[in-house]
């Protein structure tokens, strides 16, 4: 190790030399209230420096396993727990969260629920300090911790101050400073942007180099691609482990967990021709087999599209089922809104929107990108009213919201925000929904019938008598979009809708919006995840520090690689090795239509 | 959005023992409490706002001057008006203005003494400070947290009331009670995620063990020197003069 990188008190020996760092067997354990059984005979093992990856839909055991493991369950979280739990030769299961601190640690989603501290420095001397490490060895392990994730720099500074990328960096190195021998990470990422998840996946390949042993739940399968090992665990079942590399060859497998496959292979799937999962390796191998676009006879109903270079893209994108994605901007019917010159600047600083203009027409499907701290969430909330612009004008209708009351503005640009539980509160699903249309005036028969439409358009109509606090992660944000809907708006803003779920309730809360647009709201998306964008939407708007740095067609779009890598936006996979071939693709279907593999 | 006002400086002020900064800023309470005159006080203000100078806390001042001007400004016009008048007699329109003036002098001094301190202290420092008074470590804990936690309250409080304006949500209409029942939608999401965000919060102390029943330690503290002595004793000899002032009966305004 060296002398500046090291991990602080390390205490994990080389791999193999005295058994796993963790063993878990034939693991039970079940909730009593509600009544639920979250694991049911799982077993798991992690050797010293291995990175172990676990996967599966929601409500499949991962977090429990992993609390399991540091002791949060049963001590914290009563449960009925058996089977065993080993931690370094010491067995664990049923010890109480303190007595294990200092042998386990674990980073969470929130990172804002993990730091308690007004200071950096101190709050990585928190952990040791429980513990009682000695003074001087507490400062030695804090300095040590901070270089490991590269925030020594950042020492003196109020936690409250930095990224979400340097707080979940803050996080690991406060436990890093309790000399852990493994580390669980709960989706630490799931709630960073691209820039804080590079940063944090950074962070854990500096501490397998370390030989920590780390324990991640993840949703994405790209990051962990570089793990010893997958778990795929499925109600409370580990289903299938193995090699990532090995297990990400079946997609139909990581569907069935509910897990999104790699683009690769199911394009290996596609071309009945085995890729490597990293882009590169993948085009090479393509070219290696004799990969080529399809003859122009076989591409019937492909449009060639001019490529912003000058050179020429096929743009198999327009495909019947996105009619006009090519489309200039604001061209997808009569505007609804305009943006002139807005600019916006808090509390004197730096502009959040500095010098905005664009027009969005009716039905259009739009998504907002770039990272966190660009102005997205601040030009969206211009778009209905909640901000008023100082500088600039924002016009719906032709009408300048200035001059529109909020509540009137709100109900034609409904605003989902990104977490549901933000504005849920009645005792009822039902009553949820009638909230908005009932304070607009709407009662009685037409208010029921509203609710109830609605209610079937997000698939919730069975629910309506429920406790809205006692739905899934999936089902509350669909909830949160029919409250929204319930006013009928001609526009609806999602800001992050698919955060947090898993793919198969991504899935259906993005094929919902495909829905809504199809009737005529105009839908504009606000996200991170490069997929939804290439597979849901039509035009994108990319912003960097405050301004729009691109408006445009998706197929332009993957095309201005500087671009994207200045904005920290990175297109999938699969429109990566479209592009080796000259191609302008947006989802491993159509790619698999116009590529054709012929030795 | 911050709350804190600890403002980060290498000065003479910062470096000293919290244990000391709090037992100075209680003797220059006291001794600002002692007299009324404002001759008497304005030695005390001079030396809280030169300190406050040397620290680099002059920006807390200059924060939070709407409360610091209107202080002054109504408790000078309050208490010159409303001076006591003697039975039977006139009151002085000097001394009534002095007396004013004095009072106000007083409070600017409290304000300005306890946000040097707080300028100079960080919340760690102050919670480490009273568990040497012996608050138990739980409660000065409890403070950190606080000064933490509440911007992130506040924050969410916001997104909610955001949220149901979204949804039609108007606050400003309506009888009294009809604008409390408006609050409920925006009570209930506040008050489930802050339960949410404790039991968060609550494993996650756990995980750092904090209920791990060993002895704390902390970084290493320096011990009070020279430096924290003298603080304590030159903030003592200044209360023990303006008690031995207040004593003789001067620098003090009796109404009446």
């Amino acid at each position: 190790m060296s002398a500046a990188g090291s991990a602080p008190g390390a205490r994990g020996s080389a791999p193999g030399t005295r058994g796993p760092a963790l063993s878990v067997r034939d693991l039970r354990c079940d909730f009593a209230d509600p009544p639920a059984t979250a694991l049911a005979g799982v077993t798991l093992a992690a050797a010293h420096g291995e990175l172990v990856a676990v996967m599966g839909e929601s409500g499949a055991g991962k977090s429990t396993l992993l609390r399991c493991v540091n002791g949060l369950v049963p001590s914290l979280a009563p449960a009925t727990c058996s089977g065993e739990i080993v931690l370094g030769g010491m067995p664990v299961l049923g010890r109480p969260a303190g007595e294990l601190a200092g042998h386990v640690a674990m980073v969470f989603q929130d990172f804002e629920a993990q730091l308690f501290s007004t200071n950096v420095r101190l709050e990585v001397a928190f952990g040791p300090g429980q513990l009682g490490v000695p003074a001087e060895e507490i400062a030695r392990r804090v300095d040590a911790a901070l270089r490991m994730v590269d925030l020594d720099a950042y020492e003196s500074r109020d936690p409250s101050t930095l990224s979400g990328g340097q707080k979940q960096r803050l996080a690991i190195a406060s436990i890093l400073a309790m000399a852990p021998e493994v580390i669980l990470l709960d989706e630490a990422a799931t709630d960073l942007d691209p820039v804080g998840r590079r940063e944090l996946y950074a962070t854990l390949a500096r501490l397998r180099r370390e030989r920590m042993t780390l324990v991640a739940v993840e949703h994405e399968i790209d990051p962990i691609m570089g793990a010893d090992r997958l778990y795929l665990m499925r109600r409370g079942e580990v289903v299938a482990s193995g090699p990532p590399a090995e297990l990400a060859r079946d997609p139909a497998l990581l569907l069935r967990c509910g897990v999104r496959p790699h683009d690769l292979s199911l394009l290996s799937e596609r071309l009945g021709i085995e890729l490597p999962l990293d882009v590169d390796a993948a085009v090479e191998e393509l070219r290696r087999a004799g990969a080529r676009q399809r003859t122009p006879e076989s591409l019937a109903g492909v449009r060639v599209a001019a490529r912003a270079d000058g050179g020429r893209h096929h743009d198999t994108a327009g495909s019947a089922r996105r009619p006009g994605s090519s489309a200039p901007p604001g061209s997808g019917g009569q505007p609804v809104l305009e943006v002139e010159k807005l600019t916006c600047t808090y509390g004197g600083g730096a502009p959040a929107v500095r010098d905005v203009s664009l027009r969005i027409g009716a039905g259009e499907m739009v998504a907002l990108i770039g990272q966190n701290g660009s102005g997205k969430t601040t030009l969206a909330k211009h778009l209905n009213g909640l901000l008023r612009a100082e500088r600039g004008t924002v016009r719906l209708d032709g009408a300048d919201l200035r001059t529109v009351p909020l509540e009137r503005a709100a109900q034609q640009v409904g605003y989902v925000f990104q977490n549901p539980d933000h504005q849920l509160f009645a005792a009822t699903v039902r009553d949820e929904v009638a909230f908005g249309p009932r304070n607009f005036g709407l009662r009685g028969a037409v208010l029921e019938e509203r609710v109830q439409g609605v209610l079937d358009a997000v698939e919730l109509g069975a629910l309506g008598d429920r406790d809205p606090f006692l739905l899934s992660k999936g089902e509350r944000q669909r909830l949160a979009v029919a409250t929204v809907l319930a006013m009928a708006p001609r526009v609806l803003i999602l800001d992050e809708p698919t955060t947090g779920l898993d793919y198969p309730q991504q899935r259906r809360m993005l094929d919902l919006l495909v829905r809504l647009r199809a009737g005529g709201t105009t839908v504009i998306v606000i996200t991170h995840s490069p997929w939804v964008v290439a597979e849901y939407a039509e035009r994108a708007l990319l912003m960097r520090a405050g301004e729009v740095v691109f408006d445009g067609p998706l197929v332009r779009l993957f095309g201005e690689e500087a671009l994207l890598r200045s904005a920290a936006f990175e297109a999938p996979p699969v429109t990566r090795v479209g592009r080796a071939f000259g191609l302008a693709v947006r989802s491993v279907d159509e790619l698999a239509r116009v590529l054709v593999v012929e030795p | 959005m911050a709350l804190s006002l600890y403002i980060d400086r290498p000065s003479v002020l910062h470096r000293r023992h919290p244990v000391a900064k709090v037992l100075a800023m209680v003797t220059l309470f006291v001794a600002t409490f002692l007299l009324d005159h404002p001759a008497a006080i304005a030695p005390l203000t001079a030396l809280v706002l030169f300190a406050s100078a040397a620290a680099g806390a002059l920006p807390n001042l200059w924060r939070l001057r709407w409360i610091v001007g209107p202080v002054f400004v109504f408790t000078l016009v309050i208490w010159t008006l409303f001076y006591p008048v003697p039975a039977g007699g006139a009151v002085a329109r000097g001394e009534a203005f002095r007396f004013g003036f004095g009072m106000a002098l007083k409070l600017e001094t409290f304000l300005a003494t306890g946000l040097l301190f707080l300028a100079t202290t960080s919340v760690e420092e102050f919670a480490f400070a009273l568990t040497r008074f012996g608050l138990p470590y739980r409660a000065g804990f409890v403070l950190t947290l606080a000064f933490r936690l509440v911007p992130v309250f506040l924050e969410a409080a916001l997104t909610v009331v955001d949220a149901q304006r979204c949804r039609g949500l108007d606050f400003t209409r309506g009888r009294l009670h009809e604008r409390i029942a408006r609050y409920v939608p925006v009570i209930v999401p506040v008050f489930i995620g802050g339960l949410r965000r404790a039991d968060q919060m609550a494993f996650a102390l756990e995980v750092r063990g904090f209920s791990s029943g060993r002895v704390r330690t902390s970084l290493p503290r320096p011990r009070p020197g020279l430096g924290d002595w003298l603080l304590v004793v030159v903030s003592a000899a200044l209360m023990v003069a303006y008690g031995a002032l207040w004593a003789h009966g001067i620098g003090r305004i009796v109404p009446g």
